[in-house]
């Protein structure tokens, strides 16, 4: 009986679709549909002509072009409404081709390195009951547990500069500084976000690894500290100005309520604003915390790039290799196994990129709900 | 400039051009910008990089490439007023690729005396080397007419062209003994590349070593100046494994070493494993820091104290300073004239960099005038400079230099 009312009602739906693409295709000009319909086809002759290398892709993206530019001249809202569902489309595929591609090339050496737990098999688990990154000799190993632990330790000293001195200036700007200053410094906080990685990178191999090396006595240059300082610096004018768009729209009317109430300006601060903010503030320093994780070229440039587990497992004073210094400083020159190895480091930083994106949107779900619609 | 010869040079570049077209862009482009401006025997090489590309279906079968070859020892006899010396070709080894390939730009470019970059000096600067040389003559003028060629005393038009191709070391050698280019390069021995004994290579080709491929030890100033001038194989093998960790150990002050290596997988790591440490996979664990290159060695060792490395020469200096080693009571020096230099082929890091040709009946000695010219460049010190280490290799020390001279048809500048 039940089922009977739901594939009723499946069965409406469906003649109800149906005849609403009768009246689309009705209503349309037939030169819009077959134009719709020939785009629709060329381009994914072309995505298959490019899954396959065939030498016939170009044609089909010619055919493309040709039935969007007839379709941009006669009917550009319909074209317009056809090109930008392609245009999602294809970005999603890509990023999935992406992801899928990752995965694939690090499947030989996750088989090969496969653990066993109680008798059960588990794909690439020597990576990670080893600590030893030896791929020149006989039995080469590849371990990932010491670039997990530089890239866990760069993060948290970076996230531990850029949280406070991000949320504070960020506070700064939008509630104590005066228009003026306000004026100047945001925007130039923004620019500072524009200064490439490799010329921190460089400022700190040829500046402070130097330094730091010899008033701490090191043995040579590249520590995790330093690395984790300058990446910190890196991903503050995102942290910044990501908290600051965050505070300001905290509506004035509930400043003005709690002020009206007695309040000093710094008790509405910390009682109304911060925590009516707190879903974007926390989002401004993930954001931060995945700039760091994802940080590349001050971190090849400053560490040491022979990958080693730091002792003790805290020890910030030797830097020897993050995930994607790795990749860095050996996609050159790898193959094979070696290779392979590299797109497993991809697999993981992809996961924890993925990770702090969904723990975050669930930071920022939790909190709303908590203060109802807080903005 | 009769035509005959005029057609089989050009057909020799064209199947040159084919085997190596997109390698030698310099040389091709050079090539090709003369082509129409001069009506001699180098400009059939800028024709053929011109149509090389429909010029497939005419390429010369294998078996008529050494009659255009024999026409082309003809004309490298020295220049009569009817026919030009026909185009110099190599091909080879990726490693002695920069050396050679650079060697034939410069060629070609011909530059004057007044040219000061490429050739020569003006207000601006000089030539490494020009003391050696101070003439008034274009660059291959120069050396082509001590082997009796005729200049020609114009820019970008040489006596005759050289081209370089790019292939293998095993292709270069077996090019160079079907006759199907004037030079052969390649980086390991002919015996090997080829499987020959040393009898059938002696009877076959001549060996000519212009440069050779390899790092010296290196270590920061700090430690140089403490006294650490000279370190035993055995002692690097033991710095490199981490049985050696202070440099007090092996006679220097009381300071823990930082210990240098290049990017695992690199073919400079992969020979420093095999030549220094006996086995292409031996561990390193003594090494604190690795570098994808030179640079970055360099400014490593610059910059920290106790510092060790292995790099190429080009990038030594005040700071960073080759030391000598002792392999089994042999102590080979940082010095081109000592009697065991690190610039030696026996010096463990090194490797020759050959170029050979080819022993035929018109040339018993089994190097023509053409290639002995073209040779000659690099043995002098602006060649060794330029070419050898410009490109980040180990120039040849004196004994050997006089040596390969003597291999040559005719004079060396200089020597």
């Amino acid at each position: 009986m039940k089922s009977d009312t739901y594939t009723a009602r499946m069965r409406a739906d469906i003649a109800r679709r149906y005849a609403r693409s009768r009246e689309f295709v009705a209503d349309t000009p037939s030169d819009a549909l077959a134009v719709g319909t020939l785009g629709t086809l060329a381009l994914t002759g072309a995505f298959v002509g490019f899954l396959t290398t065939s030498r016939f892709t170009s044609l089909a993206v010619v055919a493309f072009l040709l039935a969007v530019g007839y379709g941009w001249v006669r009917h550009q809202e319909l074209a317009a409404k056809g090109v930008t569902l392609a245009m999602t489309v294809s970005t999603v595929l890509i990023l999935s081709l992406i992801t899928v591609f990752i995965f694939v090339e690090a499947w030989p050496v996750l088989a090969d390195r496969t653990g066993r737990v109680f008798g059960v098999p588990v794909p690439g688990l020597e990576m990670f009951t080893t600590t030893q990154w030896t791929p020149a000799v006989a039995e080469p190993k590849y371990s990932m547990l010491p670039m997990i632990q530089g890239t866990v330790l760069v993060t948290v000293i970076a996230t531990a500069v850029a949280g406070p001195l991000g949320v504070a200036a960020a506070l700064f700007l939008s509630e104590i500084a005066p228009e003026p200053v306000r004026e100047v410094v945001k925007p130039g906080v923004e620019i500072l976000a524009g200064i490439p990685s490799i010329v921190y990178g460089f400022l700190g191999f040829t500046v402070l690894s130097p330094w730091a090396s010899d008033q701490f006595d090191l043995l040579g240059q590249g520590t995790y500290l330093f690395v984790g300082i300058v990446v910190g610096l890196m991903a503050l004018p995102t942290v910044v100005s990501v908290a600051e768009d965050a505070i300001n729209s905290v509506p004035e009317s509930m400043k003005s309520g709690s002020l009206a109430l007695g309040t000093t300006d710094w008790q509405t601060m910390t009682t109304i604003t911060v925590p009516a903010a707190f879903s974007g503030i926390s989002a401004a320093v993930l954001l931060g915390v995945g700039r760091a994780i994802g940080e590349t070229m001050a971190a090849t440039v400053m560490l040491r790039n022979s990958p080693a587990i730091a002792e003790p497992l805290y020890n910030a004073f030797y830097g020897f290799e993050t995930l994607t210094s790795l990749i860095a400083a050996n996609y050159g020159t790898s193959s094979g196994f070696q290779q392979d190895a590299l797109f497993v480091a991809g697999c993981i930083l992809f996961v924890s990129v993925l990770v702090l994106s969904v723990g975050s949107q669930l930071v920022e779900e939790r909190v709303e709900r908590k203060l109802g619609s807080g903005e | 400039m009769t035509s005959d010869q005029e057609q089989s040079s050009g057909r020799v570049s064209r199947r040159n051009f084919l085997l190596s077209s997109a390698a030698v862009g310099t040389a091709a482009g050079l090539a090709g910008c003369s082509g129409g401006s001069d009506g001699d025997g180098g400009g059939d090489g800028g024709d053929g990089g011109s149509d090389g590309g429909d010029g497939g279906d005419s390429t010369p079968t294998p078996e008529s490439t050494p009659t255009a070859e024999m026409d082309g020892d003809g004309g490298s006899t020295p220049a009569s007023g009817s026919g030009g010396p026909s185009l110099l070709t190599g091909e080879g080894s990726s490693t002695v690729y920069p050396i050679a390939n650079e060697g034939s730009s410069y060629w070609n470019g011909n530059a004057p005396p007044s040219d000061g970059e490429y050739w020569g000096s003006n207000d601006e600067g000089e030539v490494p080397g020009w003391s050696q040389v101070e003439t008034d003559m274009h660059l291959a003028d120069y050396f082509a007419s001590q082997y009796g060629f005729e200049a020609t005393g114009t820019r970008s038009s040489p006596p005759y062209r050289a081209t370089i191709g790019l292939s293998h070391s095993g292709t270069g050698c077996e090019a160079v003994t079907n006759g199907l280019v004037d030079i052969g390069n390649s980086s390991g021995p002919i015996t090997a590349e080829l499987d020959w004994t040393q009898e059938k290579a002696d009877e076959e080709v001549v060996d000519h070593v212009l440069g050779r491929d390899g790092q010296p030890v290196v270590v920061s100033s700090d430690i140089y100046e403490a006294g650490v001038t000279q370190l035993t194989g055995e002692q690097i093998r033991g710095i490199y494994q981490d049985e050696i960790t202070n440099w007090s150990e092996v006679g220097g002050p009381d300071q823990e070493i930082f210990c240098i290596g290049r990017a695992v997988g690199s073919g400079t790591d992969t020979s420093f494993r095999l030549n220094m440490l006996g086995d292409a996979e031996a561990e390193m664990p003594g090494v604190d820091t690795r570098q994808g290159q030179n640079q970055g060695v360099a400014q490593l060792v610059r910059q920290n104290e106790g510092a060790i490395a292995y790099m190429a020469l080009a990038f030594t200096g005040e700071n960073v300073r080759p030391i000598a080693i002792d392999f089994e009571g042999t102590v080979y020096k940082p010095d081109k004239d000592a009697e065991n230099t690190i610039f030696d082929s026996d010096y463990p890091l090194n490797r020759d960099l050959h170029m050979y040709t080819q022993i035929t009946e018109d040339t018993p000695e089994g190097t023509d005038m053409r290639e002995g010219a073209f040779m000659s460049m690099f043995l002098t010190d602006f060649g060794q400079q330029v070419f050898v280490e410009g490109n980040n290799y180990i120039p040849l020390p004196t004994a050997d230099l006089e040596s390969e001279a003597e291999k040559l048809p005719g004079p060396v500048p200089g020597m």
